[in-house]
């Protein structure tokens, strides 16, 4: 008998908790489209073209410039894990599984993307043109491809050389 | 004594169930921002205006292709407003107004707003039509800004006797 109350509270107050976790989330939980593969491609297009961005500016001796582009990858890269939940490899997906096998290491490879781009900026914000350039030379690597290499599957090989137009 | 024991389960009940769901959102929604949420939004809003500072720029430049990642940027970082938004996070350094939790459907819009005037320019900047994107961009600070910040930000100071000359605004060293 008593048990059986017991049991009716444990149903109820589970009820009750998940509701109120269910609201308490409810307001971030708009911040994506429902589509984790198409989101984080999303993000990573941006990350791809203020990388591209960035480049383009260093050669032209705009270091300054840079900061605005640098922000923004690592703002970007705080959001990468919330765009992988566990389940989301879908064959549009470019994800090795690796990344729900080593999360921990997944995690610091995009905490280490945001660090160095953090770093990137805040040499930018100095005018640091030495330090700016040395940090670009080595973000693909030491940024991108850290997590790349490990953790997503490598483009086709290279098709044979196009006829130059 | 049975409303008693009603009462024990419920305490129990709750506790495992806030347990589970922590646990199930913790890997998943890993904190993303720090604790304060104040700083948070301001540094994304920061980026905002950083962004389309460059874009302004890069319009004046006529490189208007590359007004699109710029404004793809934005896009992005509108969908994270209204979550550094939590109730109660009202500090004397923010600007915002009470209304934006008074009528949160409307706030939530106005970020929404942004993200679709964000991705208006970068399409038209993508289509590399300067009279768009000149149009667009030309409306964008009362559109995209403004709907939000009007309602829903205590308008900067009074202008003071001429400003000193600062420097274009740019992004604070952390």
């Amino acid at each position: 008998m008593e048990l059986r109350h017991v049991r009716t509270g444990v149903i109820l107050g589970s009820l009750v908790a998940l509701a109120v976790v269910g609201c308490a989330t409810g307001k971030t939980a708009t911040m994506g489209s429902g589509d984790p593969v198409a989101d984080r491609q999303r993000l990573m297009k941006n990350n791809g073209a203020n990388w591209a961005e960035i480049q383009n500016k260093v050669k032209a001796g705009n270091v300054e410039g840079v900061a605005v582009n640098a922000e923004a990858l690592a703002l970007h890269a705080q959001r990468i894990m919330l765009l992988f939940p566990e389940g989301s490899l879908t064959d549009k997906s470019k994800a090795k599984p690796d990344i729900w096998q080593k999360w921990p290491e997944f995690q610091a490879a995009a905490k280490n993307f945001e660090n160095r781009a953090g770093t990137l900026r805040d040499q930018s914000v100095a005018k640091d043109a030495a330090a700016v350039t040395a940090t670009v030379a080595t973000f693909g690597r030491d940024a991108c491809g850290a997590c790349h290499t490990p953790f997503r599957v490598p483009p086709p090989p290279q098709q044979p050389a196009a006829p130059r137009s | 004594m049975q409303r008693r024991h009603v009462k024990t389960g419920v305490v129990l009940g709750s506790l495992v169930a806030l347990a589970l769901a922590s646990s199930a959102t913790g890997q998943s929604m890993a904190k993303i921002w720090t604790s304060d949420a104040v700083a948070d939004r301001q540094r994304l809003m920061k980026l905002n205006g950083a962004s389309w500072a460059d874009a302004q720029a890069k319009l004046k430049a006529g490189n208007i292709e590359a007004i699109a990642v710029n404004a793809e940027t934005m896009a992005l970082t509108s969908t994270q407003i209204a979550a550094l938004f939590p109730e109660g996070s009202l500090t004397d350094k923010s600007k915002a107004k009470p209304e934006i939790w008074q009528k949160w459907a409307e706030f939530e819009a106005a970020a929404k707003n942004m993200g679709a005037q964000a991705e208006k320019l970068r399409d038209a900047a993508r289509s590399k039509d300067q009279a768009a994107t000149e149009a667009v961009a030309k409306e964008f600070g009362r559109q995209a800004c403004g709907t939000c910040h009007q309602p829903f930000r205590v308008p900067p100071p009074q202008q003071q006797q001429p400003p000193p000359p600062s420097p274009p605004q740019q992004l604070q060293p952390r």
